[in-house]
């Protein structure tokens, strides 16, 4: 049995290193995505690639990032000195835009430096090339979505791995935005490592690499304890995104999960194939799902670590939408896809613990990039941001109107920061009265949020719930879906969900984020 | 102020007032005799003014006042939502923008958030038509006819106060002034963005000028009845900066003092850790339920991210990082098998178990008693007795809860008890990291100054894993607050958005400032100060073109390398080459204040037996041992104490491991060497 008390203090310990990771990097970076939206997360791994502690930032960050640690260490041997990078979602990646960047920890003994783990952080940035700026594109395969990095050297023995940023660099189009990008995600690793060093010399390494375990054991206990209290049966649920953007046919996700005594079994068996458009989710986007809902409904309240997730055993089958196989689009996965594995977990839970599940949130992040030249500046641009919805109603609360739910939650860019940077004007942002779905608890209200264009550009829009419905509970009503529209000469029609138009100047674009559904008879 | 007897030769008082939960604590100093008073008395929380007025009639009766006042009404005002009846126009298409905020959820992990309401309803927020872009350019002219229906239900709703926050307003105010000028002259008090806040991010700025407009009415009502009653010669307000201001000039701006109250205790702390030789320090305040941390290195660290009841504040506050530990903090064992310490607390009813008021659960104070480390029949100086059996009756049943094998020498209370001071020395190690390293400093070249009731147990241990190499505990640590309100100086802050590029020279942002450094002295001269103390401070915050965030520097001909520099220190690199942004001009402009000379003892010699009590047990890091006792009310300047030793004085208790050696100074306080860990 782990010391009480000694596991305790030494949680603090490692989530203080991980927070203090993420101070570094949101201050340090460049791109309004990290700094302003805050979508990057902070962690720190033990020698095999286990996630020890991470600082509370990006849900659908969480299960999957031990996937990138333990693909780096597939591929690379670690010196001191040296840091990698991956973007790869068939390698340990979610999709292109996060970008992954590991630092191992090595400790000077006597003679030789021991390994002692792992640091690494997860930014999602704002351009990685590919077909359309901002890379989230309208995409049939992967290679359309941008620069696919498989675990390579950012940094050797303390040098900067020259040839691969200049391959980098001249692959994305804001190179300088990613630089400095990059130099902040190293930065914050360096200071992880330094204190992940101060720990070892204080502690020892064995000591120090035996709270870990201590630290991953002790999450699986909670875990399991809290697991035991689920009735125990089988539940399942489905629902659907709206298509791939391609073939506008409903994508269904399917899941059974099993309660057994504290321990669980999610069963994604009968989930559609895998589409040509990018609704794909790899492998650890799933993963993070499931972490995710989990985590809410067992009220884990202690860092997320791999040991979380050691009672829970999921089935996902190959080639379906909850584990694409290479090389299939993925962009809209992570964003997407992720939000209804959410929101088919949920419904399945409501069956076993109705007082602790919501009815549905908007079920999509509303995903918007807009890209060209920005003839102000004289230079391209490439802009991308999520906006939230309405989340559902719980057995005893309304839902809350205009936030971000479940996988996400990145800040929105202010409008005086947004109309400084780049060429368009945001003329409305607001509440979406009357679109929460109605019940004895009312849904959350969605956004609305209108763009007016200074200048001609492409905008690809990766959103759902625009046909399907963000469902209620116990008899509440669903959410309004969410409606794309653009006006063009004075003429507004509606626009897909998912689609990648090019916007003229003067153009106006409005998004309306769905509502959540409501909970319980009117 | 002056030092001199007043014409009509009354006595002269300088007074000190905060007011916290329990007590209203006074500093009262006269320099007629130059005596030095610390005085408290019970709070009166329906009626705070009432505590202020009693105090005041039986500290400084028939005198010539100058009164320092840090006020919670203001904050209770948001946290209670009992504001003013305020309203909240804005452009249109974004009356939801206090609704909206950053769209972002307070906790990931919660399925059901509740999130603190806006302190202006949808209903009372109104859109005017007008834009502008940018620059500053007009694109959309103020449809000024539209006023008119809002007025009028304004009136119909007797809406008080009203606030007003146009896009771009800081680039361009004239609409706004146009709105504010009509709302004044049909008699609401208004608050416009651009007066208070002229900076970029409409939700913060929005935010900070309803702030603003929804308490200063309430703030305004409160120091009219002081001043009335209480006739002071001078009446200042502590602001959240750390500095104080006229009440006059603090009136209109509410949102300034809205965090007044831990202020005053880190003003307080600078000014006796600085007599005593340390100017860079981290103030450690740990009390009942919570701990405030804040670094100090020479000049207050000062940040505009606050946030109140939910609502960001983006006016420059003091940088205090809270955490919900203190010594009514309680253990528990969680699902997992954890030790755990907190967030839950005992609070004062029914208080920690040794209180004997019912409390059932461990709580750190529980713990310190356990141990040893808390004599019962001398807490608060000998004024409490303690429980000390409901403590360990607390403790028993805890263990019955946990699995964990007592230390050799140990029972299984003493041992969880330690185990307890362990965790909730975690708890705050993290906090004091986050105030110092995750903001750059480095705490080993810095003094820990402890003055919450609950820290003198603790300080010595968190200075050791910190690598701190000294503690101080000044006396009368209690009402420190009050006493740095006296020692605060004037100080008023002054910002412009500017979003000027990289080719902007020196002299053209000088003149930038030109219009601020004239309106600070204009407001220090009505403030009373005269052109010598007065100081004036120019800074400006940069970026590198593509950044958000901004590091401020001081605004000098180097300030493109300095920011550079303060760069590459800060994140470990830097971009020399790479085109800046300046966004914001700011100016300070202090006036400085002589405080209240604290008396100064020759030192006597160091052996200090003649305040020793006597030797009881106590559980030091892994073992039991009689350790002496000192009554820190005999302790004069010069004595050392080396420990291990519990130091027991009137409003803290202080213990000293083995490796750590206490000596009194000159102004009594208690400077600890901390010796470094044992293996």
């Amino acid at each position: 049995m782990d010391d009480p008390i000694r596991t305790e203090v030494m949680k603090h310990r490692l989530v203080s290193v991980a927070e203090e990771m993420g101070a570094r990097l949101q201050r340090a970076a460049f791109s309004s995505n990290i700094k302003e939206r805050c979508d990057f997360s902070c962690a720190v791994f033990d020698e095999t690639g286990n996630l020890v502690a991470q600082a509370a930032h990006i849900p659908v960050h969480l299960g999957a990032m031990p996937l990138s640690v333990q693909g780096c260490l597939e591929t690379l041997t670690f010196a001191p000195g040296d840091v990698a990078m991956v973007n790869d979602p068939y390698r340990g990646g979610t999709h292109l835009p996060d970008i992954t960047v590991v630092s191992p920890i090595f400790v000077n003994g006597h003679t030789e430096s021991t390994l002692l783990g792992f640091v690494a952080n997860r930014a999602h940035h704002a351009d990685v090339g590919g077909m359309s700026a901002g890379s989230m594109p309208l995409s049939q395969e992967i290679f359309q979505e941008g620069f696919i990095i498989p675990p390579v050297k950012l940094m050797v023995n303390g040098q900067k791995n020259e040839d691969v940023w200049r391959l980098l660099m001249a692959n994305v189009r804001t190179p300088d935005e990613r630089v400095g990008d990059l130099q902040a995600q190293l930065a914050a690793n360096h200071i992880g490592m330094e204190r992940m060093q101060e720990l070892a010399k204080r502690f020892g390494v064995q000591t120090l690499l035996a709270d870990m375990d201590a630290l991953l054991n002790y999450s699986e206990r909670m875990t399991c304890q809290l697991l035991g209290q689920l009735p125990i049966g089988c539940y399942a649920f489905e629902d659907a995104l709206d298509g791939d953007g391609f073939a506008e046919k409903p994508a269904v996700i399917k899941v059974a999960v099993t309660i057994e005594r504290e321990r669980a079994t999610v069963d994604f068996s009968g989930t559609d194939a895998q589409r040509a458009g990018s609704i794909n989710a790899v492998y650890p986007v799933t993963l993070s799902s499931v972490a995710y809902v989990f985590r809410c409904v067992l009220g884990l309240d202690i860092p997320a670590n791999s040991g979380c997730l050691r009672p829970i055993h999921i089935i996902a089958p190959e080639g379906t939408l909850v584990n694409a196989r290479h090389p299939s689009a993925v962009a809209a996965g992570n964003v997407e896809t992720s939000q209804r594995i959410v929101d088919v977990l949920l419904g399945a839970l409501a069956q076993a613990c109705p007082e602790r599940i919501p009815a549905a949130s908007q079920g999509t992040m509303n995903n918007l990039t807009i890209g060209g030249w920005d003839a102000r500046h004289g230079r391209p641009f490439a802009y991308y941001e999520t906006i939230g919805g309405g989340m559902g109603a719980g057995p005893h609360s309304h839902g809350v109107s205009g936030r971000h739910s479940h996988m996400t939650n990145t800040l929105n860019t202010p409008v005086e920061a947004l109309e400084y940077a780049y060429p368009f004007r945001i003329l409305r942002y607001a509440l979406r009265e009357g679109s929460g779905g109605k019940g004895r608890q009312q849904g959350g209200n969605g956004l609305i949020r209108t763009y007016e264009f200074l200048q001609s550009a492409e905008v690809t829009l990766l959103c759902d719930r625009r046909v399907t419905q963000p469902f209620g509970l116990e008899a509440g009503k669903s959410g309004q879906p969410g409606r794309n529209r653009l006006k063009q000469n004075g003429v507004e029609k509606d626009l897909p969900g998912k689609c990648s138009i090019l916007i003229q100047k003067d153009d106006v674009l409005t998004i309306e984020s769905p509502g959540g559904g409501g909970f319980g008879s009117h | 102020m002056a030092l001199l007897m007043s014409q009509n030769n009354q006595q002269e008082f300088w007074i000190g007032i905060d007011i916290g939960g329990t007590f209203t604590d006074f500093v009262v100093y006269s320099p007629n005799n130059r005596s030095l008073e610390r005085r408290k008395i019970l709070s009166t929380p329906s009626d705070p003014a009432e505590a202020v007025l009693q105090g005041l009639e039986q500290f400084s009766h028939s005198g010539n006042r100058h009164v320092v006042h840090g006020s919670t009404v203001a904050t209770n005002a948001i946290l209670e939502r009992k504001g003013a009846r305020t309203a909240f126009i804005t452009t249109k298409g974004f009356r939801d923008v206090l609704q909206i905020g950053r769209q972002d959820r307070p906790k990931l992990y919660d399925l059901f958030p509740s999130i603190p309401p806006p302190l202006v309803s949808r209903e009372w927020s109104f859109e005017l038509t007008e834009r502008m872009d940018y620059e500053g350019n007009i694109v959309t002219p103020l449809e000024e006819r539209e006023l008119k229906s809002i007025i009028k239900t304004l009136k119909n709703q007797n809406v008080e106060s009203v606030a007003v926050s146009f896009l771009f307003s800081f680039m361009n105010p004239v609409h706004e002034q146009w709105v504010a000028t009509q709302l004044r002259a049909e008699g609401f008090f208004v608050t416009a963005s651009s007066e208070i806040l002229p900076e970029f991010r409409e939700y913060e700025r929005t935010s900070t000028t309803v702030v603003n407009a929804y308490v200063s009415p309430v703030l305004d009502t409160y120091l009219g009845r002081l001043e009335q009653e209480m006739t002071p010669t001078e009446f200042h307000i502590l602001q959240s900066n750390g500095g104080r201001i006229s009440v006059s000039q603090a009136r209109g701006h509410g949102v300034r003092s809205i965090l007044s109250g831990p202020a005053g205790g880190v003003v307080g702390a600078r000014f006796v850790a600085g007599l005593a030789g340390f100017t860079r320090i981290l103030t450690f305040d740990m009390g009942g339920t919570s701990t405030d941390v804040s670094f100090v290195n020479d000049e207050i660290r000062v940040t505009s991210e606050a946030e109140v009841g939910g609502c960001p504040i983006r006016v420059p506050v003091i940088d205090i990082h809270t955490v919900g530990s203190g010594g009514g903090s309680l253990a528990m064992v969680d699902a997992g098998g954890n030790l755990r310490v907190g967030p839950g607390s005992a609070g004062a009813d029914p208080g920690p178990a040794c209180y004997g008021r019912g409390g059932r659960f461990p709580t750190v104070t529980d713990a310190h008693v356990v141990l040893g480390r808390l004599p019962a029949d001398g807490f608060l100086g000998g004024q409490m007795t303690l429980k000390a059996e409901a403590a360990y009756d607390a403790f028993e049943e805890l263990g019955r809860q946990i699995s964990l094998q007592a230390l050799p020498g140990l029972d299984i209370r003493q041992n969880l008890a330690l185990g307890m001071i362990q965790i909730a020395n975690a708890h705050m190690e993290r906090a004091l990291r986050v105030i110092s390293v995750e903001r750059g400093e480095d705490p080993r070249e810095a003094a820990l100054v402890s003055f919450g009731g609950a820290g003198g147990l603790h300080a010595c241990d968190l200075a050791r894993a910190l690598g701190i190499p000294h503690v101080l505990i000044p006396p009368m640590a209690a009402t420190l607050s009050a006493l740095g309100m006296l020692a605060a100086d004037v100080q008023l802050d002054y910002v412009q958005t500017v979003m000027l590029p990289n080719d902007t020279t020196f002299e053209m942002l000088q003149l930038q400032t030109v219009g601020m450094v004239r309106q600070g002295k204009e407001d220090l001269f009505r403030e009373n100060i005269s052109p010598e103390q007065a100081v004036m401070t120019r800074t400006v915050d940069i970026r590198y073109v593509g950044q958000s965030f901004d590091i401020n520097v001081p605004l000098t001909s180097e300030f493109r390398q300095d920011f550079d520099r303060v760069h590459q220190e800060a994140y470990g690199y830097s971009q020399p080459d790479a085109p800046i942004e300046i966004v914001n001009v700011r100016v300070c402009a202090i006036g400085r204040i002589t405080p209240p000379p604290i008396p100064c003892q020759p030192l006597a010699s160091p052996d200090s037996s003649s305040a020793k009590w006597e030797e009881r047990s106590v559980v030091l890091s892994n073992r039991v041992e009689a350790v002496p006792h000192y009554w820190g009310s005999r302790l004069q300047p010069g004595h050392k104490v080396s420990g291990p030793a519990i130091l027991v004085m009137d409003d803290t208790t202080v213990y000293l491991a083995l490796q750590d050696h206490a000596s009194i100074d000159a102004y009594s306080n208690i400077i600890i060497d901390v010796g470094a860990a044992d293996g």
